[in-house]
């Protein structure tokens, strides 16, 4: 039945693909992230005074070595190591929980999950389509952004100080590793939420959810209470990524057609 | 081999609704079965217990051999359906979508295609073939509906009001293709309706149900002999005369006034409703009317419709 799941990935891609509103909107926030807020950034690292009061307790946490360089040098490589990633770690989530939400919803709000459930797709296997449609299409627009980021960043990291912002380890850890996983769980709950909720709205608010700890996190990045490194990522890495494979494992048990159509 | 079995099937709702009661049947591959009952009768839960969506309160069912609870894929394989909720994509095209409907059965895209041009050509959808189903009318989504039941040439079609929202024309069309295929290919059709006089243009066989409960099966015949009513003849003319061994008229509609031309006088004519054991005894009726001196205006034989032994067998209910 690989041609009914990938049929039903093509279908949900093109559907969220024609809707140009939904597609504006997943489209802003990459953007808004990884080149607006970095160039704006990078513009005022270049133009600020070297000293900058706030920014000490976050500099005496950083490495010695590093710490040696001039603040320029310092903030865009935080912006680079520390702030970016966890960007990417909003990007897939916010992409796979606009599709995700209206996965199942969207069917019954349509009325064709009915139509999908009288095929000899099996509930699980049909649940596998719609989590693996999410997750190829956020990880599509993650990467897609970080494409367009390094470009872009790299190109003007150059014109100002001369100098190409490459990527570093961290960055493999996030795209390769954490980001799947963070997008992964999401999907999973929202997918599962999705098929509960009455409405696409419902399914949404439900979906916001997600986000607020990732929120937190960011904010923790910048008071710098909390500085993720390469081995707090990889940690983190393999802990959600068991996590969202244990979650992926629970749903698919209690699936039914008949909690997902409800007593009509 | 049977195409459905259904052995004390019931099905209550969590709200405590009991849809579908103790219900027993059995359908024979190639039958034409028409369901019928009003709205709210249990049909549509029926069809979703028979194809999985539903789990059973009570009781067991098979389809073709296949407990569709347990292995609704095996079921799904063999079955189309055509339900109210059960629609389609508007974002797609008509061929777009029974081409994804045809790859969800593992058909390729070729094959799909092939099939849903042949579909779209019988159910005189071709020309809005290209079009989205957004701009489909009702009639054209039933009949979209039904080519994507078909895509994957099903042993079993179970039609829910398949011609509820068409036009005389189309609905006459629809049964003239289900019809067909019964025939021609030997597919088994469990029709639901509230329509009766649809279903009796091609039904072999009905179930009438009401509440849940399944009030009478057989065939045209086997429900007119289960109701008493035979035979009805309609006679109008200006005197009815006592007949021997002829019961009395049943009931006598509007009196008319007949007579043509400009010296005719006009005289009263009224209509009766004699019933009857067979046609052999309208001959003789006739005959004791014209040699008594009466005129006979108008003379037809009817036997009771669908409709009539529906009503008459939801009434006797009603009184127990």
């Amino acid at each position: 039945m690989n041609r009914a799941i990938s049929a039903i990935v093509k279908k949900d891609m093109r559907e969220i693909t024609a809707n140009k509103q939904l597609l504006l909107m997943i489209v802003m926030v990459p953007l808004v992230l990884t080149l607006v807020v970095p160039t704006i950034f990078l513009l005022s690292a270049h133009f600020v005074p070297e000293q900058v009061d706030e920014l000490q307790p976050l500099m005496r946490l950083l490495p010695e070595d590093v710490q040696s360089m001039g603040t320029e040098a310092i903030m865009v490589r935080l912006l680079m190591d520390n702030i970016l990633p966890v960007f990417f770690l909003i990007i897939p989530i916010m992409a796979a929980s606009v599709m995700a939400a209206s996965s199942f919803v969207g069917e019954k709000e349509q009325n064709t999950l009915e139509t999908l459930l009288y095929s000899p797709l099996t509930v699980r296997q049909l649940f596998h389509a719609k989590v693996l449609a999410s997750f190829l299409f956020s990880m599509l627009i993650s990467w897609i952004s970080f494409l367009l980021m390094v470009l872009v960043l790299g190109a003007e990291s150059f014109a100002l100080t001369g100098v190409m912002l490459i990527p570093g380890i961290s960055w493999l850890l996030v795209l390769v590793l954490l980001s799947p996983a963070v997008s992964l769980i999401a999907i999973t709950m929202i997918v599962r939420g999705s098929a509960k909720a009455q409405n696409v709205m419902e399914a949404q608010q439900k979906a916001a959810f997600l986000i607020l700890p990732v929120v937190f996190l960011i904010a923790g990045q910048f008071i710098g209470a909390m500085l993720i490194n390469a081995w707090i990522l990889a940690g983190l890495a393999v802990v959600l990524g068991l996590a969202a494979w244990i979650l992926l494992k629970i749903s698919l048990r209690k699936f039914s057609g008949e909690m997902l159509l409800g007593n009509r | 081999m049977n195409a459905v079995v259904m052995e004390h099937l019931s099905k209550v709702y969590t709200g405590g609704k009991m849809a579908v009661a103790d219900m027993s049947l059995t359908l024979e591959t190639g039958e034409v079965f028409g369901f019928l009952g009003p709205n709210g009768a249990g049909k549509t839960t029926t069809v979703k217990v028979l194809n999985g969506m539903l789990q059973p309160s009570e009781g067991n069912c098979l389809v073709f051999g296949e407990d569709p609870f347990r292995n609704p894929e095996k079921v799904h394989a063999v079955s189309g359906v055509m339900t109210e909720h059960a629609q389609m994509y508007n974002n797609l095209t008509g061929m777009q979508n029974l081409v994804f409907y045809g790859s969800m059965f593992g058909i390729g895209e070729e094959e799909s295609r092939k099939r849903a041009r042949g579909l779209l050509q019988q159910l005189e959808l071709a020309d809005d073939a290209g079009q989205k189903l957004s701009a489909y009318s009702t009639g054209m989504r039933q009949r979209l509906s039904i080519a994507r039941a078909l895509m994957h040439q099903p042993k079993i079609l179970f039609l829910d009001e398949p011609t509820s929202g068409l036009d005389p024309e189309s609905a006459h069309h629809v049964n003239q293709m289900i019809l067909a295929l019964a025939k021609e290919q030997g597919m088994t059709i469990f029709l639901c309706t509230h329509q009766l006089r649809y279903a009796q243009e091609i039904c072999t066989r009905y179930g009438l149900i009401d509440e849940g409960r399944l009030l009478s099966v057989g065939t045209l015949e086997q429900l007119r002999d289960g109701v008493g009513s035979g035979m009805k003849v309609r006679i109008q003319t200006d005197h009815l005369p006592n007949l021997p061994g002829i019961s009395l008229p049943e009931r006598t509609e509007n009196d008319t006034c007949g007579g043509t031309g400009k010296t005719a006088e006009m005289m009263k004519v009224q209509e009766f409703e004699i019933a009857v054991g067979s046609e052999e005894e309208i001959p003789d009726i006739v005959s004791q009317i014209v040699e008594n001196g009466s005129k006979i205006y108008h003379v037809s034989a009817s036997r009771p419709s669908l409709e009539d032994i529906y009503f008459a067998i939801t009434a006797q209910r009603r009184q127990q």
